[in-house]
């Protein structure tokens, strides 16, 4: 064979074509083709048929089983070379010329009117198919199968896709359904390609500057964070570092300490309380993120009214917590508490819980209000008046409102005087009780019963104090008075319709409690005494004879028996208590004169015994006084 | 909210009592700059659209969830307003002054001025007009008069009041008054309601044309809001 | 402090001091207005004698419009001109007083002015401001318990014209419940001219005061000085 490296060379036969091998090895020639002969044969390779077939856009089939049929002719024997070339020509002329008939019989319609092809025709393809009703069944029953396949799967597809769903509706929760679910209640806007939902308290009015913007991303299924007992979601919120975590006001009210140490003033935030756990899930971290924010304004406006309020002892603002005195030696503090959660201080101590839910509820209810009140402005009428105002300060002008009204109706308290008001009150009427209840479990014998009107408001409530003697609230009327507690004073009206303005000190109260618990005394002997048909001689309800009375003033009495032979005096202070003497007729009192006509003048003049209360039966001042009078208006004078 | 410039005339006005000679003049002078320039101080921004009766309820839908005072039932208004007129000796010698009074709060009458309407061109969104409103006492039918006003024509608007930030939304009837004195005689001048979207603002606030058409956008399918120009209506 | 509807009683002092002020300055080469402060200052020391605190400034001026001539069309139906005052009072800083020579006085907002504005500087100029006619009282303002008073120099653009004493007694709306106590209150530091009521009171002794009634005395006495001016003298 071929070694490497020798030479090939490829190049055309330049001889004609052998056409005889003799048996001396010489080769006989072909002699090559003359310009005629050439012609010829390249004649004959024309085919006319095709190029006619195309040009008329027949079907290439027709036209080759044709040419198919006139190629088996080519290489008989012909007279002149040609002949075939003639042929084909004028087949090819014949056919160009049938069908030019063809067409003009049916564009012409004169002679000829194609229609459908009938059943018993045998020239299309078509026909002999429908010709046969077994072939006809045939397809169709294939192309029904076809379909029914189709729709099989389509179905067994959905039955599997339905299945699966079912089988891991859980695991594989749809990331738009919630997202829907969340739209419901939070708003959305999209972002570029972002969803960025936004939680401040802004649509409700409020212009607390912190933005509460939430981002909501699409949890893939790998992250999407897998739990046993719960089921794993596909929608995640991220909440801005600084809301996270948990946070409240709390709100308490105290003693002022000894010595303040600012330090500790800063509250150490109890762990393990503020804990969000991070599966939560989205609705409840909204929630509480909601509720980050919202303390965050309530403690911001708080701080901002604290430092830019004039008052005369300054509100103290440190770190996260506000104190101000509201009663010399009581102080309020706020204090924001704020925990993220991941700073865990474990020795925090103890939480205490003494916190005053009463107040706390109040801020948020300020705040609220004052959100509502951005954005609720009241009706103008008519409607092309000024929006925003007030029905009042609408009318100020053509109602010639006075500089003071105007200045009056300008005036709008903050939110830190309104807490302080409210602060106020509370510590006063808690007060109020514990001195009222104190002295009614001290005092026995009028009895003290407090009777506290069950509507109130956050600045004024009322009391009602009866003192009565046991036995005898029914037969007499008791005293009674009325303490309306407000701000920072007591109002207290008496039932003869005097009014007592009383200071924050309880000690106030009680001297009033016990001025009226003195007067009570003298009021049952004058009672008693309309009662049994005593005659009222003299009653002063502020006594200035006899020994000075630390706290108040001390009433007496003094009544005469029907007889009119006795005089009964009754003496009660506050302090020095009750004092009962009788004076009895003296028959050689006055000599008798002509200028004395009522023989009761006569009694004047004579000795007062005291009487000792405790030696006299009865349960109570009231009873022994009965009792005594009962028996000096009976006996006899001797 | 926008300032207020009674808000500011009466802080400037009620400063310090004893030493207020300084702000009086402080505030007089927003008035009296007005005054000397010539043009009340504030502008109307309007846009206008109309809805038929039976399609109101689903617009006051729409608009109690658009707007603000969104609680409760959407706050209802009955106004009567008289237009009247001062004529001089040549055509062009007049002006009109509205009075407008509720008939829910009686005590309430307002005194409008409005100048004349500007279209404008197609950047701007909204109708625009100088404005002034001013509330007076009851008697301002009497003092027009005497002073030598006419009244020229009247009417009853009731209707349905909302507000979203300072945008006031009105929707509201028309009626023609039958008998002068007594306004229970009505006769309703269209079966539909007039839709009204403005904003009573200071001078120089053009920006409040881009909210208002952003709030039209909303209402779109029930009610087109839109400039009418009111000196063509009049040639119908 | 809340004070209800105030009774106020303007008292004019012209009887005497307006008489012996104006006597002075033409009669003596004294620096003008002077003597007249001195009336102020005195009264003052008297007021402060009684114990009152001074509570600030007060101020109360008065412009006049009337209408155009050359607009008589529209007047046919009134045989004299019209006239509009317009006063304000800083006791009632959010208000404007407008009163006709009729006595219609219309109570508004501040914004009013704006409106006469229109009415003067329009085309057609249906008004006019009336030139030096510009006349106010202002000085200090005192409290004395339920009593306050304020004693005013009158000035006609720039001219002391006189002095004016307003004692108003908060507790009380009707005159003659407490003119008596007014009125010994008054003489206290005022002396015997307080005789009776101001005229204008007479007539509406028994019905509830309202600032009104202030500002109607304060035009009273204004028109009285203003006569003392020939109109149509130019003013300096």
């Amino acid at each position: 064979m071929a070694v490497a490296g020798v030479n090939v060379s490829v190049e055309a036969v330049l001889e004609n074509q052998i056409q005889e091998v003799s048996l001396d090895g010489q080769e006989i020639y072909v002699p090559p083709l003359s310009m005629s002969e050439n012609l010829t044969k390249q004649a004959h390779k024309i085919d006319f048929y095709r190029d006619e077939t195309e040009e008329k856009g027949k079907p290439a089939s027709e036209g080759e089983q044709d040419s198919g049929e006139k190629t088996l002719t080519p290489f008989q024997p012909s007279l002149w070379p040609w002949d075939s070339v003639r042929n084909k020509l004028k087949a090819a002329f014949t056919e160009v010329s049938v069908l030019l008939d063809v067409l003009n019989i049916v564009k012409e319609k004169h002679y000829m009117v194609l229609d459908q092809v009938s059943q018993g025709s045998q020239d299309s393809m078509e026909s002999r198919a429908e010709s046969r009703p077994g072939v006809h069944m045939l397809s169709k029953k294939r192309s029904l199968l076809s379909a029914a396949n189709i729709l099989m799967a389509g179905s067994e597809r959905l039955r599997r896709s339905q299945s699966q769903a079912e089988s891991t509706i859980k695991s594989q929760s749809d990331f738009h359904i919630e997202l829907l679910k969340l739209r419901q209640n939070w708003r959305l806007r999209k972002v570029g390609s972002a969803i960025l939902g936004d939680l401040s308290y802004k649509s409700a009015g409020s212009r607390f500057l912190q933005s509460g913007t939430f981002e909501v991303v699409k949890c893939s299924g790998e992250n999407s964070i897998e739990q046993e007992g719960s089921a794993p979601r596909m929608l995640e919120v991220v909440i801005p570092s600084e809301l996270e975590g948990v946070a409240y006001i709390q709100v308490e009210v105290k003693p002022v300490p000894d010595a303040m140490d600012l330090t500790s003033a800063i509250l150490k935030m109890p762990a393990g309380l503020g804990q969000v756990p991070t599966d939560a899930y989205w609705q409840q971290k909204l929630e509480v993120a909601q509720n980050v924010l919202f303390c965050k304004e309530l403690f911001a406006q708080l701080a901002r009214e604290a430092v830019h309020a004039k008052t005369s002892s300054p509100h103290l603002v440190v770190g996260n917590q506000i104190i101000t005195n509201v009663f010399p030696g009581i102080q309020l503090s706020i204090v924001l508490c704020h925990s993220t959660g991941k700073d865990k201080k474990g020795g925090s101590g103890p939480h205490k819980l003494e916190h005053n839910h009463v107040l706390e509820h109040s801020l948020h209810q300020l705040l609220r209000e004052v959100h509502y009140k951005a954005i609720n402005h009241p009706p103008p009428h008519p409607v092309i008046g000024t929006l925003g105002v007030s029905k009042r300060r609408r009318m100020a002008g053509p109602s010639g409102m006075s500089r003071s009204e105007l200045q009056q109706m300008m005036e709008s308290e903050s939110l830190l005087e309104q807490i302080i008001k409210q602060t106020r009150h509370e510590v006063l009427r808690l007060r109020t009780m514990k001195v009222l209840d104190r002295l009614s479990a001290r005092l026995s014998d009028p009895l003290v019963a407090c009777h506290w009107s069950c509507l109130n408001s956050s600045l004024q409530s009322v009391v009602k104090v009866m003192i009565s003697s046991y036995g005898y609230e029914y037969r007499m009327m008791s005293q009674s008075f009325i303490l309306m507690i407000g701000v920072g004073s007591i109002k207290a009206i008496t039932k003869e319709g005097r009014t007592f303005c009383l200071s924050f000190e309880g000690q106030d109260l009680e001297d009033l409690v016990m001025w009226q618990l003195s007067q009570h005394h003298t009021i049952v002997a004058q009672t008693l005494g309309k009662m049994m048909g005593w005659h009222l001689l003299s009653h002063s309800g502020n006594c200035g004879v006899g020994d000075m009375e630390t706290v108040g003033t001390a009433s007496s009495i003094m009544l005469a028996p029907p007889g009119h032979n006795r005089v009964l005096s009754v003496k009660s202070g506050p302090s020095r208590g009750m004092k009962v003497c009788v004076k009895s007729l003296q028959k050689e009192g006055l000599p008798s004169l002509s200028a004395v006509t009522d023989p009761k003048w006569k009694v004047v003049g004579g000795d007062f015994q005291d009487i000792d209360l405790d030696k006299i039966d009865g349960r109570n001042v009231a009873a022994k006084l009965e009792l005594l009078m009962a028996t000096l208006s009976k006996a006899e004078p001797h | 909210m926008a300032l207020n410039f009674m808000d500011v005339f009466y802080r400037a006005y009620l400063g310090e009592p004893p030493n207020d000679a300084l702000s009086k003049s402080m505030a007089n002078s927003v008035v009296t700059q007005a005054i000397q320039g010539g043009i009340a101080p504030y502008q109307e921004y309007l846009l206008q659209g109309s809805i038929v009766d039976t399609s109101r309820d689903v617009l006051l839908h729409r608009l109690q969830g658009l707007c603000d005072n969104a609680e409760g039932m959407p706050q209802k208004f009955q106004d009567h307003e008289m237009v009247f007129m001062m004529r001089g000796n040549t055509p062009q010698q007049i002006i009109s002054f509205r009075v407008r009074h509720s008939l829910h709060q009686r005590q309430n009458w307002v005194l409008r001025y409005t100048g004349q309407t500007e279209i404008g061109d197609k950047n701007r969104q909204t109708l625009v007009r100088t404005c002034c409103d001013v509330a007076t006492s009851d008697n301002v039918v009497q003092f027009l008069n005497e002073m030598g006003f006419r009244l020229d024509n009247e009417f009853i608007a009731k209707g349905f009041f909302f507000h979203k930030g300072r945008m006031r939304v009105t929707v509201s009837k028309i009626y023609k008054i039958l008998q002068h004195d007594n306004l229970d005689n009505l006769e309703q001048l269209t079966m539909s309601h007039l839709v009204e979207l403005s904003v009573v603002a200071p001078v120089g606030q053009e920006q409040i044309g881009e909210d208002m058409k952003a709030f039209a956008e909303q209402l779109k399918p029930l009610v087109q809001l839109d400039k009418i120009d009111h000196r063509r209506l009049q040639t119908f | 402090m809340n004070y209800g509807p105030n009774y106020s009683h303007l008292h004019n002092l012209d009887n005497t001091y307006r008489e012996f002020v104006q006597f002075d300055v033409f009669a003596y080469p004294v620096p003008e207005g002077k003597s007249g402060q001195q009336v102020v200052d005195s009264l003052q020391r008297q007021v402060e004698l009684l114990g009152a605190v001074k509570s600030g400034n007060f101020s109360v001026d008065c412009e006049t419009y009337q209408s155009n001539l050359q607009n008589d069309m529209i007047f046919l139906t009134f045989s004299p001109q019209r006239l509009v005052h317009i006063l304000h009072n800083t006791e009632q800083p959010a208000t404007c007083f407008s009163i006709l020579d009729t006595g219609t006085c219309l109570m508004a907002d501040v914004m009013f002015e704006i409106f006469m504005n229109k009415l003067t500087h329009s085309k057609s100029a249906f008004y006019q401001q009336r030139k030096g006619f510009k006349i106010e009282s202002k000085g200090q303002r005192y409290e004395l318990g339920d009593f306050f008073i304020k004693i005013g120099s009158v000035s006609l653009m720039s001219n002391f014209k006189g002095i004016l004493v307003e004692v108003e007694y908060c507790p009380c709306v009707i005159l003659n419940d407490c003119w008596n106590l007014l009125k010994e209150f008054m003489q206290s530091f005022m002396g015997n001219i307080v005789e009776a009521p101001p005229p204008y009171l007479k007539n509406k002794a028994d019905t509830p005061y309202a600032p009104s009634d202030t500002v109607h005395q304060y035009l009273e006495h204004f028109n009285n000085f203003r006569k003392t001016v020939p109109i149509g003298q130019p003013s300096r």
